[in-house]
Protein backbone atom coordinates (compact mmCIF):
# COMPACT_ATOMS: atom_id res chain seq x y z
CA UNK A 1 0.00 0.00 0.00
CA UNK A 2 1.70 3.51 -0.60
CA UNK A 3 0.95 6.31 1.79
CA UNK A 4 -1.77 8.68 0.04
CA UNK A 5 0.37 11.86 0.95
CA UNK A 6 3.28 11.55 -1.27
CA UNK A 7 4.63 15.03 0.15
CA UNK A 8 4.88 12.76 3.65
CA UNK A 9 7.47 10.56 3.80
CA UNK A 10 6.99 7.50 5.96
CA UNK A 11 10.38 6.53 7.82
CA UNK A 12 11.39 3.84 9.72
CA UNK A 13 14.32 3.54 12.38
CA UNK A 14 16.45 0.42 12.89
CA UNK A 15 18.09 0.27 16.01
CA UNK A 16 17.60 2.38 19.17
CA UNK A 17 21.11 3.02 20.84
CA UNK A 18 22.85 5.92 20.27
CA UNK A 19 21.95 6.68 16.57
CA UNK A 20 19.22 5.57 16.33
CA UNK A 21 18.11 8.16 19.59
CA UNK A 22 20.06 10.88 17.65
CA UNK A 23 18.08 10.10 14.50
CA UNK A 24 14.64 10.15 16.34
CA UNK A 25 15.41 13.33 18.06
CA UNK A 26 16.53 14.56 14.68
CA UNK A 27 13.74 13.79 12.18
CA UNK A 28 10.52 13.68 14.99
CA UNK A 29 10.02 17.18 14.46
CA UNK A 30 10.22 17.61 10.78
CA UNK A 31 7.21 18.22 9.03
CA UNK A 32 7.30 15.87 6.32
CA UNK A 33 8.52 13.56 7.97
CA UNK A 34 6.69 10.68 9.25
CA UNK A 35 8.39 8.42 12.22
CA UNK A 36 6.37 4.94 11.30
CA UNK A 37 8.33 3.18 14.36
CA UNK A 38 11.69 2.47 16.04
CA UNK A 39 12.66 -1.45 16.33
CA UNK A 40 15.41 -2.38 18.74
CA UNK A 41 16.08 -6.49 20.35
CA UNK A 42 16.90 -4.68 23.43
CA UNK A 43 13.75 -3.74 25.37
CA UNK A 44 16.29 -1.01 27.61
CA UNK A 45 17.46 0.54 24.38
CA UNK A 46 17.29 4.70 24.87
CA UNK A 47 15.90 4.91 21.93
CA UNK A 48 12.83 3.00 22.17
CA UNK A 49 11.94 4.93 25.87
CA UNK A 50 12.35 8.37 23.78
CA UNK A 51 9.96 7.22 21.11
CA UNK A 52 7.21 6.45 23.89
CA UNK A 53 7.58 9.97 25.12
CA UNK A 54 6.98 11.09 21.32
CA UNK A 55 3.87 8.74 20.89
CA UNK A 56 5.64 6.96 18.21
CA UNK A 57 5.18 3.20 17.47
CA UNK A 58 8.25 0.66 19.20
CA UNK A 59 8.99 -2.95 18.46
CA UNK A 60 11.68 -5.34 20.00
CA UNK A 61 11.31 -7.18 16.23
CA UNK A 62 13.27 -5.42 14.07
CA UNK A 63 11.68 -7.92 11.50
CA UNK A 64 8.29 -6.31 11.58
CA UNK A 65 8.87 -3.10 10.95
CA UNK A 66 11.57 -3.82 8.09
CA UNK A 67 8.50 -5.83 6.28
CA UNK A 68 5.70 -2.93 7.16
CA UNK A 69 4.63 -2.06 3.77
CA UNK A 70 3.83 1.47 5.05
CA UNK A 71 7.10 2.18 5.65
CA UNK A 72 9.23 4.24 2.88
CA UNK A 73 12.57 4.39 4.05
CA UNK A 74 13.93 2.78 6.23
CA UNK A 75 17.38 4.17 8.29
CA UNK A 76 19.48 1.23 9.60
CA UNK A 77 21.76 2.42 12.70
CA UNK A 78 22.29 -0.97 14.02
CA UNK A 79 26.15 -1.19 13.70
CA UNK A 80 25.27 -5.14 12.90
CA UNK A 81 27.45 -5.70 9.76
CA UNK A 82 24.64 -8.50 8.90
CA UNK A 83 21.55 -6.49 9.21
CA UNK A 84 22.05 -4.52 5.55
CA UNK A 85 21.38 -7.93 4.05
CA UNK A 86 18.72 -8.83 6.08
CA UNK A 87 17.21 -5.66 5.27
CA UNK A 88 17.67 -6.05 1.47
CA UNK A 89 16.32 -9.90 1.37
CA UNK A 90 12.91 -9.30 3.30
CA UNK A 91 11.80 -5.69 3.13
CA UNK A 92 8.76 -4.78 0.85
CA UNK A 93 9.69 -4.03 -2.89
CA UNK A 94 8.96 -0.11 -2.54
CA UNK A 95 10.74 0.72 0.92
CA UNK A 96 14.58 2.12 0.22
CA UNK A 97 17.14 1.54 3.02
CA UNK A 98 19.43 3.71 4.04
CA UNK A 99 22.78 2.02 6.00
CA UNK A 100 26.46 2.06 6.21
CA UNK A 101 27.95 5.21 4.90
CA UNK A 102 24.96 7.01 3.94
CA UNK A 103 23.61 6.78 7.56
CA UNK A 104 26.71 7.50 8.82
CA UNK A 105 26.57 10.72 6.96
CA UNK A 106 23.10 12.08 8.17
CA UNK A 107 23.97 11.04 12.13
CA UNK A 108 27.38 13.06 11.37
CA UNK A 109 25.20 15.99 9.93
CA UNK A 110 22.36 15.60 12.57
CA UNK A 111 25.12 15.27 15.52
CA UNK A 112 26.87 18.70 13.78
CA UNK A 113 22.99 20.44 13.72
CA UNK A 114 22.61 19.73 16.97
CA UNK A 115 26.09 20.91 18.42
CA UNK A 116 26.03 24.26 16.19
CA UNK A 117 22.24 24.59 18.32
CA UNK A 118 23.67 23.49 21.22
CA UNK A 119 26.69 26.58 20.73
CA UNK A 120 24.02 28.93 20.21
CA UNK A 121 22.17 28.05 23.25
CA UNK A 122 25.09 28.20 25.07
CA UNK A 123 26.75 31.80 23.36
CA UNK A 124 23.18 33.16 24.26
CA UNK A 125 23.33 31.99 27.83
CA UNK A 126 26.48 33.62 28.22
CA UNK A 127 26.51 36.95 26.86
CA UNK A 128 22.92 37.72 28.61
CA UNK A 129 25.16 36.51 31.33
CA UNK A 130 26.73 40.46 31.51
CA UNK A 131 23.24 41.73 32.53
CA UNK A 132 23.28 39.81 35.75
CA UNK A 133 26.58 40.80 36.70
CA UNK A 134 26.19 44.00 38.73
CA UNK A 135 23.07 42.15 40.81
CA UNK A 136 25.60 39.45 41.25
CA UNK A 137 28.24 41.71 42.58
CA UNK A 138 25.43 43.17 44.99
CA UNK A 139 24.05 39.79 46.56
CA UNK A 140 27.80 39.28 47.15
CA UNK A 141 28.93 41.99 48.36
CA UNK A 142 26.23 42.59 51.19
CA UNK A 143 27.53 39.14 52.82
CA UNK A 144 31.42 40.32 51.86
CA UNK A 145 31.31 43.51 54.00
CA UNK A 146 29.33 41.35 56.99
CA UNK A 147 32.37 38.44 56.76
CA UNK A 148 34.94 41.38 56.58
CA UNK A 149 33.68 43.78 58.99
CA UNK A 150 32.88 41.04 61.68
CA UNK A 151 36.42 38.89 61.07
CA UNK A 152 38.33 42.15 61.36
CA UNK A 153 35.97 42.75 64.73
CA UNK A 154 36.56 39.49 66.45
CA UNK A 155 40.07 39.93 66.06
CA UNK A 156 40.56 42.69 68.51
CA UNK A 157 37.24 41.85 70.56
CA UNK A 158 37.66 40.02 73.89
CA UNK A 159 33.95 39.27 74.89
CA UNK A 160 33.48 35.24 74.14
CA UNK A 161 30.01 35.44 73.63
CA UNK A 162 30.26 38.56 71.03
CA UNK A 163 32.89 36.72 69.23
CA UNK A 164 30.61 33.47 68.92
CA UNK A 165 27.70 35.91 67.87
CA UNK A 166 30.23 37.38 65.25
CA UNK A 167 31.19 33.56 63.95
CA UNK A 168 27.54 32.98 63.58
CA UNK A 169 27.25 36.18 61.42
CA UNK A 170 30.42 34.93 59.18
CA UNK A 171 29.02 31.77 58.88
CA UNK A 172 25.96 32.51 57.36
CA UNK A 173 26.97 35.29 55.24
CA UNK A 174 29.64 32.60 53.72
CA UNK A 175 26.70 30.42 53.32
CA UNK A 176 25.17 33.23 51.10
CA UNK A 177 28.12 33.75 48.96
CA UNK A 178 28.25 29.86 48.30
CA UNK A 179 24.50 29.35 47.40
CA UNK A 180 25.29 32.41 44.85
CA UNK A 181 28.37 30.73 43.42
CA UNK A 182 26.81 27.31 43.13
CA UNK A 183 23.30 28.88 41.48
CA UNK A 184 25.59 30.89 38.64
CA UNK A 185 27.84 27.86 37.93
CA UNK A 186 24.81 25.56 37.46
CA UNK A 187 23.40 27.88 35.01
CA UNK A 188 26.45 28.58 33.29
CA UNK A 189 27.31 25.53 32.20
CA UNK A 190 26.91 24.04 28.96
CA UNK A 191 23.48 21.71 28.11
CA UNK A 192 25.05 19.78 25.16
CA UNK A 193 26.42 16.83 27.54
CA UNK A 194 23.37 16.63 29.03
CA UNK A 195 20.88 13.87 28.71
CA UNK A 196 17.38 14.44 28.33
CA UNK A 197 15.95 13.53 31.66
CA UNK A 198 12.45 14.23 33.69
CA UNK A 199 12.46 17.78 34.62
CA UNK A 200 10.33 18.94 37.84
CA UNK A 201 8.83 22.25 36.05
CA UNK A 202 8.45 24.12 39.90
CA UNK A 203 11.66 23.48 40.37
CA UNK A 204 13.44 24.86 37.41
CA UNK A 205 11.04 27.95 37.67
CA UNK A 206 12.51 28.72 41.19
CA UNK A 207 16.43 27.40 39.97
CA UNK A 208 15.23 30.34 36.94
CA UNK A 209 14.35 32.95 39.60
CA UNK A 210 17.21 33.12 41.56
CA UNK A 211 19.00 33.95 38.44
CA UNK A 212 16.62 36.16 36.43
CA UNK A 213 16.43 38.34 40.36
CA UNK A 214 19.98 39.41 39.24
CA UNK A 215 18.40 41.51 36.45
CA UNK A 216 16.89 44.46 38.58
CA UNK A 217 18.97 46.64 41.08
CA UNK A 218 15.90 46.60 43.17
CA UNK A 219 13.49 44.66 44.97
CA UNK A 220 10.57 46.40 44.12
CA UNK A 221 9.27 43.46 41.99
CA UNK A 222 6.68 41.23 43.42
CA UNK A 223 6.80 37.80 42.91
CA UNK A 224 3.75 35.78 42.81
CA UNK A 225 3.77 31.93 42.55
CA UNK A 226 0.28 29.98 41.74
CA UNK A 227 2.11 26.39 40.80
CA UNK A 228 -0.01 23.92 40.62
CA UNK A 229 0.05 19.92 41.62
CA UNK A 230 3.60 18.59 40.49
CA UNK A 231 4.89 19.15 36.97
CA UNK A 232 6.95 16.90 35.27
CA UNK A 233 8.31 16.70 31.49
CA UNK A 234 10.71 15.53 29.60
CA UNK A 235 13.61 17.67 28.83
CA UNK A 236 17.36 18.77 29.03
CA UNK A 237 17.39 20.91 32.55
CA UNK A 238 19.12 23.16 31.54
CA UNK A 239 17.65 24.26 28.73
CA UNK A 240 13.95 24.95 29.93
CA UNK A 241 16.12 26.79 32.89
CA UNK A 242 17.21 28.60 30.18
CA UNK A 243 13.65 29.50 28.63
CA UNK A 244 12.25 30.33 31.48
CA UNK A 245 15.73 32.52 32.36
CA UNK A 246 14.99 34.40 29.44
CA UNK A 247 11.04 35.11 29.55
CA UNK A 248 11.42 36.54 33.34
CA UNK A 249 14.44 38.42 32.40
CA UNK A 250 12.25 40.23 29.54
CA UNK A 251 9.40 40.60 32.00
CA UNK A 252 11.90 41.95 34.93
CA UNK A 253 13.19 44.59 32.46
CA UNK A 254 9.94 45.37 30.99
CA UNK A 255 8.55 46.20 34.60
CA UNK A 256 11.83 48.49 34.84
CA UNK A 257 12.18 47.35 38.63
CA UNK A 258 8.88 47.84 39.99
CA UNK A 259 5.70 46.10 39.08
CA UNK A 260 4.27 42.19 40.05
CA UNK A 261 6.25 38.98 38.30
CA UNK A 262 2.91 35.98 38.06
CA UNK A 263 4.48 32.67 37.39
CA UNK A 264 1.38 29.75 37.06
CA UNK A 265 1.34 26.18 36.26
CA UNK A 266 -1.88 23.64 35.49
CA UNK A 267 -1.84 20.34 34.08
CA UNK A 268 -4.63 19.49 31.45
CA UNK A 269 -4.99 16.95 29.07
CA UNK A 270 -1.91 15.57 29.11
CA UNK A 271 -0.45 18.78 28.69
CA UNK A 272 1.47 20.97 31.27
CA UNK A 273 0.91 24.86 31.00
CA UNK A 274 3.34 27.31 32.46
CA UNK A 275 2.34 31.24 32.10
CA UNK A 276 5.23 34.11 32.73
CA UNK A 277 2.80 37.51 33.07
CA UNK A 278 4.54 41.05 33.75
CA UNK A 279 2.66 44.19 34.76
CA UNK A 280 5.49 45.91 32.31
CA UNK A 281 5.60 48.12 29.03
CA UNK A 282 4.53 45.67 27.14
CA UNK A 283 4.90 44.65 23.27
CA UNK A 284 3.44 46.80 20.94
CA UNK A 285 1.47 45.20 18.38
CA UNK A 286 3.87 45.50 15.51
CA UNK A 287 6.76 44.29 17.02
CA UNK A 288 5.00 41.00 18.07
CA UNK A 289 5.35 39.48 14.74
CA UNK A 290 8.98 40.10 15.21
CA UNK A 291 10.59 39.66 18.44
CA UNK A 292 11.34 36.15 17.81
CA UNK A 293 12.95 37.02 14.78
CA UNK A 294 16.81 36.28 15.44
CA UNK A 295 18.79 39.54 16.19
CA UNK A 296 15.65 41.44 16.60
CA UNK A 297 15.95 43.42 20.07
CA UNK A 298 14.41 46.68 21.48
CA UNK A 299 16.79 46.37 24.44
CA UNK A 300 19.40 49.46 24.26
CA UNK A 301 23.22 48.97 24.49
CA UNK A 302 24.20 45.52 24.56
CA UNK A 303 21.39 44.64 27.38
CA UNK A 304 19.96 42.12 24.44
CA UNK A 305 21.74 39.52 22.12
CA UNK A 306 18.05 39.63 20.18
CA UNK A 307 18.65 36.06 20.54
CA UNK A 308 16.56 35.08 24.15
CA UNK A 309 12.80 34.45 22.45
CA UNK A 310 14.71 33.04 19.56
CA UNK A 311 16.14 30.55 21.80
CA UNK A 312 13.27 30.17 23.61
CA UNK A 313 10.97 29.29 20.88
CA UNK A 314 13.32 26.76 19.16
CA UNK A 315 13.72 24.85 22.48
CA UNK A 316 10.00 24.78 22.96
CA UNK A 317 9.65 23.24 19.28
CA UNK A 318 12.32 20.39 20.27
CA UNK A 319 10.22 19.52 23.13
CA UNK A 320 6.95 19.62 21.35
CA UNK A 321 5.73 22.98 23.28
CA UNK A 322 3.45 25.44 22.26
CA UNK A 323 3.67 29.51 23.10
CA UNK A 324 1.27 31.98 23.15
CA UNK A 325 1.31 35.70 24.10
CA UNK A 326 -0.69 38.13 25.34
CA UNK A 327 -0.02 41.89 25.69
CA UNK A 328 -0.77 45.13 25.94
CA UNK A 329 1.30 48.22 25.90
CA UNK A 330 1.54 50.08 29.38
CA UNK A 331 -0.47 46.84 30.90
CA UNK A 332 1.82 44.25 30.59
CA UNK A 333 2.63 40.69 29.15
CA UNK A 334 2.01 37.29 29.83
CA UNK A 335 4.04 34.01 27.71
CA UNK A 336 1.43 30.89 27.74
CA UNK A 337 3.67 27.95 27.17
CA UNK A 338 2.79 24.40 27.01
CA UNK A 339 4.65 20.63 27.09
CA UNK A 340 3.50 17.25 26.31
CA UNK A 341 3.52 15.61 29.76
CA UNK A 342 5.96 13.23 30.79
CA UNK A 343 4.24 10.07 30.27
CA UNK A 344 6.19 8.24 33.39
CA UNK A 345 8.58 9.36 35.49
CA UNK A 346 10.26 5.99 35.51
CA UNK A 347 10.75 6.57 31.85
CA UNK A 348 14.00 8.20 32.24
CA UNK A 349 16.34 9.18 34.90
CA UNK A 350 15.31 12.23 37.63
CA UNK A 351 17.34 15.08 37.61
CA UNK A 352 17.81 14.95 41.26
CA UNK A 353 19.78 11.97 40.53
CA UNK A 354 22.29 14.06 39.35
CA UNK A 355 22.02 17.62 41.07
CA UNK A 356 26.01 18.65 41.32
CA UNK A 357 27.73 17.75 44.31
CA UNK A 358 28.65 20.56 46.62
CA UNK B 1 30.56 73.79 69.42
CA UNK B 2 26.79 74.16 68.04
CA UNK B 3 23.75 72.06 69.01
CA UNK B 4 23.61 68.71 68.36
CA UNK B 5 27.41 67.40 68.40
CA UNK B 6 28.76 66.73 71.38
CA UNK B 7 25.30 66.61 72.73
CA UNK B 8 24.28 63.71 75.80
CA UNK B 9 22.75 60.26 74.82
CA UNK B 10 22.16 57.68 76.76
CA UNK B 11 24.46 58.81 79.46
CA UNK B 12 27.97 59.73 77.02
CA UNK B 13 28.77 62.08 74.86
CA UNK B 14 28.14 61.19 70.83
CA UNK B 15 29.83 62.82 68.38
CA UNK B 16 26.54 62.72 66.16
CA UNK B 17 23.65 60.75 65.76
CA UNK B 18 23.41 58.91 62.57
CA UNK B 19 20.50 56.78 60.83
CA UNK B 20 21.36 53.50 59.02
CA UNK B 21 19.03 52.02 56.63
CA UNK B 22 19.47 48.80 55.01
CA UNK B 23 17.33 45.71 54.90
CA UNK B 24 19.61 43.30 56.34
CA UNK B 25 20.23 43.30 60.12
CA UNK B 26 23.67 42.06 59.81
CA UNK B 27 24.75 45.11 57.64
CA UNK B 28 23.50 47.43 60.17
CA UNK B 29 25.08 45.50 62.95
CA UNK B 30 28.51 45.86 61.44
CA UNK B 31 27.70 49.58 60.67
CA UNK B 32 26.90 49.99 63.66
CA UNK B 33 30.00 48.59 65.57
CA UNK B 34 32.31 50.75 63.65
CA UNK B 35 30.29 53.45 64.29
CA UNK B 36 29.90 53.25 67.98
CA UNK B 37 33.64 52.78 67.92
CA UNK B 38 34.26 56.44 66.55
CA UNK B 39 31.98 57.59 68.61
CA UNK B 40 28.58 58.28 67.21
CA UNK B 41 25.54 57.21 67.92
CA UNK B 42 23.24 54.85 65.45
CA UNK B 43 19.98 54.26 65.04
CA UNK B 44 18.75 51.62 62.62
CA UNK B 45 15.49 51.64 59.87
CA UNK B 46 15.30 48.00 57.90
CA UNK B 47 13.68 50.36 54.59
CA UNK B 48 12.78 53.62 53.48
CA UNK B 49 9.60 53.61 54.87
CA UNK B 50 10.63 52.86 58.39
CA UNK B 51 13.40 55.22 58.44
CA UNK B 52 10.95 58.03 57.33
CA UNK B 53 8.71 56.41 60.38
CA UNK B 54 11.91 56.78 62.24
CA UNK B 55 13.22 60.85 61.50
CA UNK B 56 9.50 61.57 61.70
CA UNK B 57 9.45 59.91 64.90
CA UNK B 58 7.90 63.35 66.61
CA UNK B 59 11.40 63.52 67.95
CA UNK B 60 13.30 66.82 66.66
CA UNK B 61 14.40 66.14 62.89
CA UNK B 62 17.35 68.15 63.48
CA UNK B 63 18.60 65.42 66.17
CA UNK B 64 19.79 63.55 63.17
CA UNK B 65 23.34 64.19 62.15
CA UNK B 66 23.99 62.00 59.06
CA UNK B 67 21.96 59.40 57.44
CA UNK B 68 23.56 56.21 55.88
CA UNK B 69 21.15 54.39 53.11
CA UNK B 70 21.40 51.56 50.71
CA UNK B 71 19.31 51.37 47.47
CA UNK B 72 18.25 48.18 47.34
CA UNK B 73 15.06 47.43 50.08
CA UNK B 74 11.81 46.83 49.97
CA UNK B 75 8.81 48.89 50.15
CA UNK B 76 10.12 52.74 50.00
CA UNK B 77 13.86 52.29 48.08
CA UNK B 78 16.51 54.10 48.92
CA UNK B 79 16.59 56.45 45.89
CA UNK B 80 12.69 56.94 46.80
CA UNK B 81 14.08 57.45 50.39
CA UNK B 82 16.89 59.69 49.42
CA UNK B 83 14.81 62.10 47.54
CA UNK B 84 12.30 62.07 50.62
CA UNK B 85 15.08 63.26 52.78
CA UNK B 86 16.49 65.34 50.42
CA UNK B 87 13.10 67.30 49.98
CA UNK B 88 11.94 66.95 53.90
CA UNK B 89 15.08 67.14 55.42
CA UNK B 90 17.88 69.05 53.09
CA UNK B 91 20.13 70.36 55.61
CA UNK B 92 21.09 66.43 56.94
CA UNK B 93 23.54 65.20 55.08
CA UNK B 94 23.26 61.98 53.22
CA UNK B 95 25.10 58.76 52.70
CA UNK B 96 24.63 56.06 50.45
CA UNK B 97 26.17 52.47 51.35
CA UNK B 98 25.40 49.59 48.66
CA UNK B 99 26.72 46.74 46.96
CA UNK B 100 26.15 47.76 43.62
CA UNK B 101 29.70 49.18 42.01
CA UNK B 102 27.92 51.32 39.42
CA UNK B 103 29.34 54.73 38.60
CA UNK B 104 26.36 56.05 36.27
CA UNK B 105 24.40 55.49 39.51
CA UNK B 106 26.95 56.89 42.15
CA UNK B 107 27.70 59.91 39.20
CA UNK B 108 23.96 60.61 39.72
CA UNK B 109 23.58 60.64 43.71
CA UNK B 110 26.72 62.48 43.95
CA UNK B 111 25.17 65.24 41.52
CA UNK B 112 22.47 65.42 43.87
CA UNK B 113 24.58 66.57 46.67
CA UNK B 114 25.19 63.19 48.76
CA UNK B 115 27.71 63.25 50.99
CA UNK B 116 29.41 59.73 49.32
CA UNK B 117 28.89 56.76 47.57
CA UNK B 118 29.90 53.84 49.03
CA UNK B 119 30.14 50.19 47.48
CA UNK B 120 30.36 47.23 49.85
CA UNK B 121 32.50 45.74 51.15
CA UNK B 122 33.66 49.29 52.81
CA UNK B 123 36.91 49.51 54.76
CA UNK B 124 36.22 50.90 58.18
CA UNK B 125 38.75 54.10 57.63
CA UNK B 126 36.64 54.95 54.39
CA UNK B 127 32.87 54.66 56.34
CA UNK B 128 33.88 56.77 59.37
CA UNK B 129 35.72 59.30 56.67
CA UNK B 130 32.55 59.71 54.82
CA UNK B 131 31.00 59.84 58.60
CA UNK B 132 32.66 62.58 59.67
CA UNK B 133 33.09 64.50 56.40
CA UNK B 134 28.91 64.51 56.66
CA UNK B 135 29.08 65.57 60.39
CA UNK B 136 31.62 68.64 58.88
CA UNK B 137 29.00 69.37 56.40
CA UNK B 138 26.11 69.44 58.89
CA UNK B 139 27.73 72.37 60.99
CA UNK B 140 28.33 74.09 57.80
CA UNK B 141 24.22 73.78 56.97
CA UNK B 142 23.69 74.56 61.04
CA UNK B 143 25.42 77.97 60.28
Amino acid sequence: MIPSDLAVTHVGIIGAGKGGTAMLEALVNLPHVKLVGIADCNPRALGLQVANFHHIPTTLRPLDLIQNPHVQLLINVTGDPSMASTISHIKAPGTEALGGAGAKVLWDFIQHGTMIQAQLFQAEKLAGFGTFASGIAHDINNPLYVILAMAENIQEETDLSLIHEHAVSIHEAAQRIHAISRNITQYARSASTQETLTVDLHAKLDEALTIARFATKFHEITIQKHYNGSLEIAAKPEEIVQIFVNLMTNAIHAMEGKGSLILATDKANGQVHVSISDSGCGIPPENLQKIFDPFFTTKINGMGTGLGLYNVRTILRKYHGDLRIESEVGKGTTFYLSFPASPSSEMVAHDHNRTPST
Amino acid sequence: MSEGTGAMFGGHTSNGRVLVVDDESDVRKVVRMTLEKSGYDVIEAEDGEKAIQEINKGENPLLLDCIISDIRMPKINGVEAINYFKQQYPHVPLIVLTGFPDTEMATGFMKQGIVDYLVKPVEKQKLTAAVSKAMEQREINRL
